[in-house]
């Protein structure tokens, strides 16, 4: 469904992603996990043209490489940025709405109101906070707040930036069955996570970046046991074995 | 027929695939073998200039000899504190080649054996007995992790001789027989000694490793044991079996590209061979995570056909092997460089090392190597005794260290080279 090839993202002289290749298959959900700074979100941001990548990106067969970030969506990929960013001063409701932007423009007001439904019935929790602004919110409802938002342009493929970063374990784990059941309906989806195990424990497969270079890809299951996963996840380098040897 | 499906990417899928597996290697290895960075730096490449499976060719080739030269553990890519199994054979020079497994290694290894024995058509129903000589551990050791792992029920090689493998197999009711061609043919003897006929046996198949397999042989075992005949191939020294198996319409060796990524080159030039035509099979993993190794030269001539396999198998293929493009030989399936027999010569004799011819010897259809050293002025002993204790001494030491059966005479004239002599030094 995604295919990523020798992609190359540079902030200023810095290389973030120095040639990456992978892939998520339809109906697949991938984790992407790797230290602070190993170049994860630029990954996501190249794919959804918020970061200026060098490389070839091809969705459902079609080159999407240095689109805008609007046609991306166009195309069916969209993406809940780390740290949710919802307009806090805006209500539930209305920060649901704005991601349906697209397509209230092409007039499928219908399809966007049956659309709200179904994220009411995913979190039942921002039914009853609708009229509510959303910086009121906790961070787990916020969470849940900014997958509904990204769920609402109907994407194929969902982005997931860290959706479990300062949450409390019990609110992580509804949003990995969230993840779940979204699967279920028929959305695709590659994470991005530092919490390794947790990223690992739903995903079918992973790959482990490392300061901008995948390092190892495999089934999940097979990274949850790698010992050199829990380094790569608490950030050790290598040195103390070649230093060692 | 096995459902290849879950486990093999289709063909569209696989190039992919592969790609993002070379990369990964090449950025493991990179960071964490010197020796693969010193390469990378001299060529001034950075491993994310291979861009597609084609740029591989940028890459220098990994000979045995810097295996032991890197010896013991200058490869690994992981700290030894994630290996779990060190393993070692004799190598091509004075070092052994060392090679390490972490846990998930081992894990895959596994689950590439039980690819071989579900390729063969085994299952978890099946009784599979392993007669594998002690110079053939390796592969003994992961086609009994294989069987395992599949589910069946395996008795392990042992140092039990013809006539008891034969009695377990005919009393355990074992279903299926793994070995080398040379030893099936013995047990074959041996049956017929023991007045036994193919019928007191419950044996379906016989997978057949380590040798290559003429087809007169094949016929003769296929007959002689009234079993299907499955084979193998594998370098059991530096890369488990599993690398390629058979395939049921008998079409050569399927290789596991999803894990290997094999190229043919010109044994010479080292340049890269077009699909088809002849030339030495070199392999970069892509999937292990202790030992990476970047186009590690075989030795082993073979060809590779692209071609969509009748089986349904999506996996490419090997051709036969045909032979060997460096000195080495095998000895009933044990790889031998004449470089270590002249190295035990050397030890036996203290430093000195006559002319010698090694032949290849056969006693029923037990393989043996043949030395015959010219003994010459400083080797001269009145004593027939002395030069005999030589001739135990050399057959010890090769059994313990290479574990071969070897025959050593000692000549006035080296005779003339025929068809079964492997050397002359």
């Amino acid at each position: 469904m995604l295919e990523i090839r020798n992609l190359y993202a540079y902030y200023g002289n810095i290389e973030a992603l120095s040639g990456v290749t992978c892939h998520v298959k339809q109906g697949e959900i991938v984790a992407l996990i790797g230290a602070n700074g190993a170049g994860k979100t630029t990954l996501l941001n190249s794919v959804c043209g918020l970061v200026y990548a060098r490389g070839k990106v091809t969705f459902e067969g079609n080159a999407i490489t240095q689109l805008a970030p609007e046609a991306v969506v166009a195309r069916g990929i969209s993406q809940a940025p780390e740290g949710r960013q919802i307009f806090a001063p805006l209500t539930v409701l209305e920060n649901l709405e704005l991601g349906a932007y697209l397509r209230y423009r092409q007039r499928q007001r219908e399809a966007v109101s049956q659309d709200l439904q179904r994220i009411y019935e995913l979190f039942p929790r921002l039914w009853e906070r609708r009229q509510q602004t959303a910086g009121t919110l906790s961070g787990g409802e916020q969470q849940m707040l900014a997958i509904g938002r990204a769920l609402m342009a109907r994407p194929r493929l969902l982005l997931l930036d860290e959706p479990s970063l300062g949450l409390a374990p019990v609110i992580v784990d509804a949003i990995m069955e969230t993840v779940i059941k979204l699967r279920e309906t028929g959305v695709t989806i590659l994470m991005v996570e530092q919490n390794a195990r947790t990223a690992l424990s739903i995903a079918d497969r992973g790959y482990v970046l490392e300061t901008g270079r995948i390092i190892l890809s495999a089934p999940a299951r097979e990274l949850l046991n790698d010992r050199q996963v829990t380094r790569a996840y608490l950030g050790k380098d290598y040195k103390e074995f070649t230093e060692g040897r | 027929m096995p459902d290849w499906r879950q486990e093999i990417p289709s063909r569209d899928e696989l190039e992919l695939v592969q790609l993002e597996r070379l990369q990964s290697t090449l950025n493991r290895a990179h960071r964490q073998v010197k020796f693969y960075r010193r390469q990378f730096d001299e060529l001034d490449l950075r491993p994310d200039d291979i861009q597609d499976l084609t740029q591989v060719t940028k890459l220098p080739f990994t000979s045995r000899e810097d295996l032991s030269k890197n010896y013991p553990y200058g490869l690994f890519a992981v700290p030894l504190r994630d290996i779990v199994r060190i393993q070692s054979s004799p190598g091509a020079t004075d070092n052994p080649v060392v090679v390490g497994y972490t846990a998930a290694d081992l894990r895959f290894w596994r689950e590439l054996g039980a690819r071989l024995y579900r390729s063969a058509e085994v299952s978890k129903e099946d009784i599979v007995q392993i007669v594998l000589s002690s110079g053939l551990t390796n592969w003994a050791r992961d086609l009994k992790d294989g069987a395992e792992h599949l589910g069946a029920s395996v008795i392990p090689f042992s140092n039990l001789n013809f006539a008891k493998q034969l009695m377990v197999m005919r009393d355990y009711k074992s279903s299926v027989l793994v070995t080398t061609p040379s030893y099936a043919r013995q047990l074959l003897r041996v049956r017929e000694k023991m007045g036994l006929v193919a019928a007191d046996f419950n044996l379906k198949r016989a997978i057949l490793v380590a040798e290559p397999l003429p087809s007169a042989l094949r016929a003769e075992i296929q007959a002689g044991l009234q079993v299907s005949i499955s084979t193998a191939y594998g370098i059991t020294e530096v890369l488990g079996p599993g690398l390629a198996f058979s395939c049921p319409e008998e079409t050569g060796f399927h290789f596991s590209e999803d894990h290997f990524l094999p190229e043919i080159v010109d044994p010479d030039s080292g340049e890269r061979r077009p699909f088809g035509l002849p030339g030495e099979l070199v392999i970069t993993t892509l999937s292990t995570a202790a030992f990476p190794l970047l186009r590690f030269r075989t030795g082993d001539l073979t060809s590779l056909h692209p071609e969509a396999c009748p089986c349904g198998c999506p996996l490419i293929r090997l051709g036969d092997i045909t032979g060997r493009c460096d000195r080495i030989f095998s000895i009933g399936g044990i790889k031998i460089h004449p470089d270590q027999i002249g190295a035990a010569i050397r030890e036996i004799l203290e430093g000195h090392v006559p002319r010698h011819l090694l032949r290849r010897g056969r006693d029923e259809a037990l393989d043996y190597l043949a030395i015959d050293i010219a003994v010459d002025e400083l080797l001269f002993s009145d004593e027939v005794k002395c030069l005999e204790v030589i001739g135990r001494r050399l057959r010890r030491h090769l059994r313990e260290n290479l574990g071969i059966e070897a025959r050593v005479s000692l000549v006035e004239n080296l005779p003339p080279p025929d068809q079964e002599t492997i050397a002359i030094s």
